[in-house]
């Protein structure tokens, strides 16, 4: 409804390597920190500088806010009910299945434009590839770097022993 | 799949190192590897996250211990080693926010809880069922936890006024109080409680068989946020006791009066505000004194009721269901047991306002007849209906909850124990048709005590009599699935043999009413169906309608025109002669 009646009104948003997107603003109201920002400074020819985001990482969030623009607005108190559901949707699986460093760009861009839905699914799916593995396989998956000298991890390790798998 | 993934992941890690010297995950903020590490369910996986690097350690450190979750008594004890030691990598203890033994049950001993003491910081500690546990080991654990917002010790039998009036002493911040089944604990507990933890809000005193008024009007009038108290078998407690909470707890949502049987109406009509608002759950269960004036208080003051439990209150009539009604669409639990003054006129009222009613207990209301049956089908969000001796019922009381094709998508539990009318057809049409259903009690009905259909049933509990064992049949999960199977299995086979035989030929069959269960029941049967076989044909899709075929080859003779397709009929004509 709220997409229908402001259809015509669009605000321009300029990615950090100076690409300009025009963008509906129900689609770019996905965002808080957009949605309060078109609401503080009304209508506006200007365009709005994202330095965080570059041309690739906001397209593709764009194309995220585009397909839900008529989702219910997340409340807080779905919080805690989302947590515990690991499940995502399909249509969000697909717009995920891209490379790692894509993925960890999107979950930047989504906390910095406080995307809530979004940066919760990105969360989701690093914390799937997450389970069931090795810390050493975590490590490989991930290109961390183990930092802990073999004394340290070995007593972190025993401390924690009552962790187990199941 | 996998092999997939695999190569995918080979793809980034090969990529990688020459576009960048660090990989995207290790250059993020802790604040979003905190975030990713919440969907990090499994204790085990966020073990291994807390091994892959320092900073991923001091991100999920935390996590893991802030409630710490145990496969067993085995890993309790590994933790309490932990604690013990003298050097340790972070203050594990104080990291522990919630502790929860209540599934390791008799395993926990005093001495373990000692060997907690340390955790200072403890928020909510669930200790129910810890049965072998003693003021001992809890007087230690307490001493020093300050923050204590909620302490579940329910049933731990050797529990004495000692650790409550501790708790009221330290636990300034209590929320909760769980000391259900503590039967030591009396007034000089509740009232050190009662006086210091003025942001108690659920206190749970059931079967605490010592309190008298006294507790509960210092509770009232010291703890004004109280939102739950649950008085359950506190046998002392009498009207004076519940004035004071009306007047003062404002906020309450949930009371529980079960078996206080000294409570008139005056605890209702006489003190309750005109409108009391918030209160959501009302258990009055063997309050014998209470009548039809108190629901009309009630309905009055709490127009938002939810939950409203009337079971054994054997003044309840007619009216009284008809001040309920009021309630409309907010009630969505009504337990009525027992409540034998009851009848299908204001059932009928019942069913045609509450309409969002989910849950209805009508156990024992022996007056009940198909009549409310049929109204009560008309639920669009009926889960649970129990009709436990409601002997009037019929198997047209059955036919017509599937009928209207209204509650066969929400029914999941059905007690229809001591129904002793109902036949096999019926209750298999019920089972075939509410997909569901996850619970069906027939204890007592005879067409269902027969071994080869008792075996999916229920193991009858310990406690029971020989002969009640006998007349056990209670099919939940699983059992309903084989129930379903094993009937319509033998129906099928039934059918097979007709054919090949050469007995069964779909087009004459003919069978009069015969050899079901007796004579007597099978005639009221056939007078029921001629007044409600007009509706019940219509539809004939497949095996669910194998009930209603049934029912009109029983009445073939006298209408018969209104033929189902030959294979059908012949379904109904199998089950009859097996059963």
């Amino acid at each position: 409804m709220a997409s229908e009646s402001s259809e015509s009104k669009k605000v321009t948003l300029k990615s950090c390597d100076d690409v300009e997107f025009k963008v509906e603003i129900p689609v770019a109201s996905r965002s808080i920190l957009l949605k309060n920002m078109i609401e503080d400074v009304g209508e506006t020819d200007q365009s709005i500088p994202l330095p965080n985001v570059n041309e690739k990482v906001l397209k593709k969030v764009l194309e995220w806010c585009q397909h839900h623009v008529n989702d219910p607005q997340p409340t807080n108190d779905d919080d805690d009910s989302r947590r515990r559901n690991t499940e995502i949707d399909d249509w969000d699986q697909r717009f995920l299945n891209v490379e790692q460093d894509m993925l960890f760009e999107i979950i930047l861009a989504a906390n910095y434009l406080d995307i809530k839905p979004l940066l919760d699914i990105g969360c989701k799916t690093v914390a799937n590839m997450i389970k069931g593995k090795s810390p050493e396989e975590i490590r490989n998956t991930f290109n961390i770097v183990n930092d802990f000298t073999p004394e340290e991890e070995e007593q972190i390790r025993k401390e924690n022993e009552w962790a187990e798998d199941r | 799949m996998a092999s997939e993934k695999l190569l995918s992941e080979q793809a980034v890690k090969q990529t990688l190192p020459s576009q960048n010297s660090l990989a995207k995950a290790a250059t993020i903020p802790s604040e979003l590897i905190l975030q990713i590490f919440k969907y990090v369910t499994s204790t085990a996986d966020l073990k291994s996250c807390i091994l892959v690097c320092k900073s991923w350690c001091r991100c999920g450190v935390e996590l893991l211990w802030h409630k710490p979750v145990f496969t067993g008594h085995g890993s309790l004890i590994k933790l309490i080693f932990t604690l013990s030691r003298n050097t340790q990598t972070f203050p594990y203890a104080l990291l522990i926010r919630r502790l929860n033994f209540s599934f390791l049950g008799e395993s926990v001993s005093d001495e373990i809880l000692k060997r907690l003491s340390s955790c200072e910081r403890l928020e909510r500690l669930t200790l129910g069922g810890c049965r072998r546990l003693t003021d001992n080991g809890l007087l230690k654990l307490l001493d020093k936890a300050d923050g204590l917002v909620a302490l579940d010790v329910s049933d731990i039998e050797n529990l004495t006024d000692a650790v409550v009036e501790l708790v009221g002493e330290r636990c300034r911040r209590l929320q909760g109080l769980n000391v259900s089944l503590c039967k030591k604990i009396s007034d000089k507990g509740i009232l050190a409680v009662a006086s210091r933890c003025r942001s108690l809000r659920r206190i749970k005193l059931s079967s605490c068989e010592n309190i008298t008024d006294e507790s509960v009007v210092i509770l009232a009038k010291n703890c004004p946020h109280l939102l739950e108290l649950d008085l359950t078998n506190c046998h002392q407690i009498t009207n004076e006791a519940i004035q004071p909470v009306f007047e003062n707890c404002t906020q309450l949502r949930e009371l529980r009066l079960a078996c206080c049987t000294n409570l008139t109406d005056e605890s209702f009509t006489e003190t309750m505000p005109t409108l009391y608002e918030q209160l959501r759950v009302l258990d009055l269960t063997s309050c014998a004194l209470v009548t039809d004036q108190t629901l009309l208080k009630i309905a009055h003051s709490a127009p938002k009721l939810r939950n409203l439990v009337l079971a054994k209150c054997g003044n309840i009539t007619d009216e009284g269901v008809y001040h309920i009604t009021r309630l409309g669409k907010h009630l969505h639990y009504l337990h009525l047991g027992h409540c034998s003054r009851i009848t299908d006129h204001s059932i009928t009222h019942l069913a045609r306002h509450c309409t969002r009613l989910r849950y209805l207990d009508l156990a024992c209301c022996t007056q009940l007849t198909d009549a409310s049956v049929f109204e009560l089908s008309h639920l669009p969000k009926l889960r649970r209906i129990g009709l436990v001796k409601c002997a009037l019922i019929t198997d047209q009381a059955i036919y017509a909850l599937i009928e209207n094709r209204v509650v066969q998508h929400t029914l999941e539990r059905v007690h229809l124990s001591y129904c002793v009318n109902l036949t096999v057809p019926a209750v298999l049409e019920l089972v075939n048709s509410c997909f569901r259903l996850t619970h069906l009690s027939l204890t007592g009905v005879p067409a269902f005590l027969r071994p080869e259909i008792q075996q999916f049933c229920r193991q009858a509990p310990k406690e029971f009599t020989p002969h009640q064992r006998q007349v056990f049949c209670v099919f939940s999960g699983k059992g309903v699935k084989d129930l379903k199977q094993y009937l319509n299995n033998t129906v099928i086979a039934q059918q097979r043999n007709r054919i090949t035989s050469g007995v069964g030929n779909t087009n004459d069959q003919v069978v009069g009413p015969a050899a079901a269960v007796g004579a007597d029941i099978e005639e009221s049967v056939v007078s029921e169906a001629e007044g409600a076989g007009g509706d019940i044909s219509e539809g004939g899709e497949g095996e669910n309608e194998n009930g209603h075929n049934q029912n009109d080859n029983r009445n073939r003779n006298r209408v018969p025109d209104r033929n189902p397709e030959g294979e059908d009929g012949d379904v109904g004509n199998a089950l009859l002669d097996l059963f």
